[in-house]
């Protein structure tokens, strides 16, 4: 019982999750498109607690959902409706075939290569208790064993917040010698 | 007697260093005397080496002496050795004589010249080479000597470096020589491989007998020596080295460069003995050359041109004597006609030097009357030349035309071919006398005649003229054949004569020659002095020197030029050039072609990196 | 517990790259190029959560944490760049952008 379930929420999250990816490349209207793309961070989401990541799936949700995607539906509407008429079309002839083939080898790569390279190991699921992927334990981790990635993550972090307050205010002098 | 013999060969070498180093440093005119002086030392050392050498008994005339072994390999070694015995010591004095009076009158000739230190330090290099070839003790240095007169040569017929005709004449000598160098060069690989030396002494031991190779190794010889004395068929260069200055000609194509092909015959008699049939072909070669440069010289117009077909008319008797085996009597006639013809170049170099460098005899005609001293010598030359006792031509040519009676039927024929040749220059020589130094002077002699210092010529162009005109004039008593012959006893030990005509057949063939070379000088006082008979018309067949020229032209120039044009069109062109073009093309192309990849479009950047990606993954998988 | 194994969440998540990718090769606007960047992102993501449960230890949580903080920060400078260019009235067309060419 408890196993179907399981797979019934399992395929529901990843048919959402597929069909709002195309939906955000598909749409011509970028509001759309970034509407999809909530839709597919929060299937993200329940994919995650499926696979015992709940401190993941929580940030998915914060930090992508909330954050990430409300900046870029900022600027969406800052910038206004610029709808394109034919988003696919432009660029070089063989543009679509092209992109087409990459795509689908691409995929048949990743598929073929793990399924032939990781030989045995991907048949048994490790046992886990209760608290993997528990705040604690990821906290733990980060601070011990992942200290350097912590320490570089939050650089980076301080990096793009300048970055950005740099970009910001660099239009708005230029915005204020246009004007005057 | 080493001593003098290497203070001959090395001044005039020393002279011609000198000049080119100093260069500007020193005036034109010390060049000049330096060259001069140059000259006369070494015919001193010459006098000072004929002086011992006469005190010494006829056996032990040879002297050899080596300063180093220039080539060493294997079993070949090769020196650097002077022979000085009786042939060499003639050419010595020869040389060395004429050549410093000749150097003495260029100073006067050559005075004004912008180039005249150039013009000394070719001359010196010319005499020392010169000396070089006939001093050298074995063939190689010989063939070394043999190829720096080509050089000179060359140089000093071009030395009008501005005239185009001058540099063409200078590059036809060269390259003719050339292949008569290439000739002796392949005797000289033949005489290695059969003896194992060049020394003279050695080679001429132990040279193959008779057969093959013997007449490879003559005929080689012989190739050199028809090319260096402008005999037939390689005779056309020499008319055209008249380009060069008139002091040039006199020394170098008429006393002695020209005249190294018959020492050359005198001094390998063994080799050429050794293979009668080519020596039999040198005289029959030189009979046809004499026959052939005096119809040639009937019609010449060029003062210079009459002269230089004279020389290759009497060096084809020379070719005669040596080739019959009368070799004192070939170099007794080469001593004699380098003094007169000398004289007759340097008497005309006097006219052309008075009257602006012109030398067409139309134009200089009657110029007697104004140059009498010229006038004179010139005389005194041409009766030289013809055979008119009591000058020097006489005795000389003489016992050649009497030497060719004691070779059978042959001989005989060769002999009518002299006679004939006398009488031939009987007319030309006298044709020039006649135009140029006879009659009343034409317009332009008389408008551009001028004179240096109030005499018809500077007393340094003078002396070595009345001192050449003075040796034609005597220098025939050294030897009279059927009486008394000091010169075939001084070079018998060296070079005994093949062939002993008797005193009758002396004097007949005397008698016959004087009446030939009379008979011819009437002839021509009669058409062009008296004026009683009409010049007839110059034949075109002589006009065009046989056709020789263009013989060659299209034998030689014609496919050589075709084959170098093929060559440029069809592998240079497309080849050489057109793989260059291609290399560059196909870079230009391979980066136009590389370069539509780099469109400025995101989206084929991204697709790349895509496509790259899946690639790479198909690499790196399939490579572990 | 049992659900799909691991091989469904590989397929899953090569899809969402192949559809990613595909979006940055075919669209021209930037905003939704950054957007097919996001999922391609994702679904690195899901499969290293994904793997990180197979192997039973959390570090590959820590590595998709990690990669979270780094898209969030490199969506902020892209969308700092499309603001720049909205305000000077740049056409937002990659096509139109091509002075990068050779």
């Amino acid at each position: 019982m408890a196993n179907f379930l399981i797979w019934v929420v399992w395929v529901v999250a990843a048919f959402a999750c597929l069909a709002s990816a195309l939906a955000v490349v598909s749409f011509r209207n970028p509001f759309y498109s970034a509407l999809s793309l909530i839709g597919n961070l929060a299937s993200l989401a329940v994919l995650f607690l499926l696979l015992s990541g709940e401190f993941v799936a929580a940030g998915q949700v914060l930090v992508y959902g909330g954050a990430v995607m409300v900046m870029f539906l900022f600027v969406i509407a800052y910038l206004g409706d610029r709808s394109e008429d034919s988003p696919w079309s432009g660029g070089p002839s063989w543009q679509i075939v092209g992109a087409v083939l990459a795509g689908g080898a691409l995929l048949a790569e990743v598929c073929v290569v793990v399924g032939l390279k990781a030989g045995g190991l991907l048949s048994s699921t490790q046992q886990v208790d209760r608290s993997f992927g528990s705040p604690e334990s990821i906290g733990k981790l980060f601070l011990t064993d992942h200290l350097l990635a912590f320490e570089i993550t939050s650089v980076v972090l301080l990096v793009a917040a300048v970055g950005g307050v740099v970009l910001g205010s660099h239009a708005r002098q230029m915005e204020g010698d246009a004007r005057s | 007697m080493n001593a003098a013999a290497w203070t001959c060969l090395l001044l005039p070498l020393g002279a011609a260093v000198a000049i080119t180093l100093c260069g500007t440093r020193i005036s034109r005119r010390f060049a000049g005397y330096l060259a001069t002086t140059a000259a006369l030392a070494a015919f001193g050392a010459a006098i000072v080496a004929f002086i011992i050498m006469l005190g010494e008994s006829p056996d032990e005339r040879a002297h050899t002496t080596t300063s180093w072994t220039w080539l060493s390999a294997g079993p070949y070694h090769f020196g650097l050795t002077l022979l000085t015995d009786q042939l060499s010591m003639m050419m010595m004095l020869i040389v060395a004589g004429v050549g410093s009076l000749i150097v003495a009158y260029s100073v006067g000739y050559m005075d004004g010249e912008d180039e005249e230190r150039r013009y000394f330090a070719y001359i010196s290099l010319f005499v020392f080479s010169m000396l070089l070839l006939v001093q050298s003790g074995n063939l190689l240095l010989l063939l070394a000597g043999w190829g720096m007169v080509g050089l000179s040569s060359y140089l000093l017929i071009g030395f009008h470096q501005e005239r185009p005709s001058a540099i063409a004449a200078a590059k036809k000598a060269f390259v003719m020589n050339a292949f008569g160098d290439a000739t002796m060069a392949l005797s000289l690989f033949l005489l290695i491989q059969h003896t194992g030396q060049l020394d003279y002494a050695g080679v001429f031991a132990t040279a193959p007998h008779g057969g093959t190779v013997a007449n490879m190794i003559a005929l080689g010889l012989l190739g050199g020596a028809l090319a260096k004395s402008a005999q037939l068929p390689l005779h056309t260069w020499l008319p055209d080295a008249m380009e060069g200055p008139t002091p040039v000609s006199a020394l170098i194509h008429a006393a002695t460069m020209v005249t190294a092909g018959v020492y050359l015959i005198v001094r390998c008699h063994t080799l050429f003995e050794n293979a009668y049939v080519i020596q039999d072909l040198a005289a029959g070669l030189g009979a046809a050359t004499l026959l052939m440069a005096g119809l040639i010289a009937l019609v010449q117009v060029d003062i210079k041109r009459v002269i230089a077909y004279s020389t290759m008319s009497q060096i084809g008797f020379m070719f005669v004597g040596a080739g019959l085996g009368a070799y004192p009597n070939a170099m007794f006639h080469l001593m004699t006609h380098a003094f007169f013809k000398a004289l007759l170049f340097m008497a005309a170099g006097l006219a052309i030097h008075a009257i602006v460098g012109e030398q067409d005899i139309r134009q200089l005609s009657g110029i007697g009357k104004l140059m009498p001293f010229t006038k004179i010598v010139f005389l005194v030359g041409s009766l030289a030349l013809v055979g008119i006792p009591p000058f020097s031509g006489f005795f000389s040519k003489d016992s050649i035309l009497a030497s060719a009676l004691d070779h059978g039927w042959y001989g005989i024929v060769i002999f009518v071919a002299g006679l004939i040749g006398t009488f031939l220059t009987g007319i030309y020589a006298f044709r020039l006398y006649f135009i140029v130094f006879t009659g009343e002077p034409t317009a332009f002699a008389r408008e551009h005649f001028h004179r240096h210092q109030g005499k018809e010529a500077p007393f340094a162009m003078r002396w070595p003229v009345a001192l050449l005109a003075l040796l034609a004039a005597i220098a025939g008593f050294l030897q009279f054949a059927p009486e008394w012959h000091p010169l075939t006893t001084w070079l018998d030990p060296v070079a005994p004569p093949l062939v002993e005509p008797t005193s009758t057949q002396e004097w007949l063939a005397s008698a016959l020659a004087i009446l030939a070379g009379v008979s011819g000088m009437a002839v021509s006082w009669a058409i062009y002095s008296a004026k009683r008979v009409r010049a007839p018309k110059p034949v075109h067949l002589f006009e065009r020197k046989f056709y020789w020229d263009e013989l060659y032209d299209l034998i030689w120039y014609r496919p050589a030029d075709l084959v170098a044009r093929g060559l440029y069109a069809f592998i240079e062109k497309p080849l050489i050039a057109g793989s260059l073009a291609a290399v560059s093309g196909g870079a230009g192309f391979g980066s136009r072609e590389l370069g539509r990849a780099q469109n400025g479009l995101v989206r084929s950047y991204a697709l790349a990196l895509a496509s790259g990606l899946a690639v790479l993954i198909v690499v790196f998988v399939s490579a572990r | 517990m049992h659900g799909p194994d691991i091989q469904w969440y590989v397929v899953l998540s090569a899809l969402l790259f192949a559809t990613g990718a595909l979006g940055v090769m075919l669209r021209r606007s930037p905003l939704i190029i950054l957007l097919s960047i996001e999922i391609m992102l994702n679904s690195a993501n899901l499969l290293l959560i994904a793997f990180s449960r197979l192997h039973g230890r959390e570090d590959g949580q820590i590595f998709a944490i990690s990669v979270m903080a780094v898209a969030a920060s490199e969506v902020v400078v892209g969308l700092g760049l499309i603001v720049a260019m909205g305000r000077r009235n740049v056409e937002l067309d990659v096509d139109k952008l091509r002075t990068l060419r050779g």
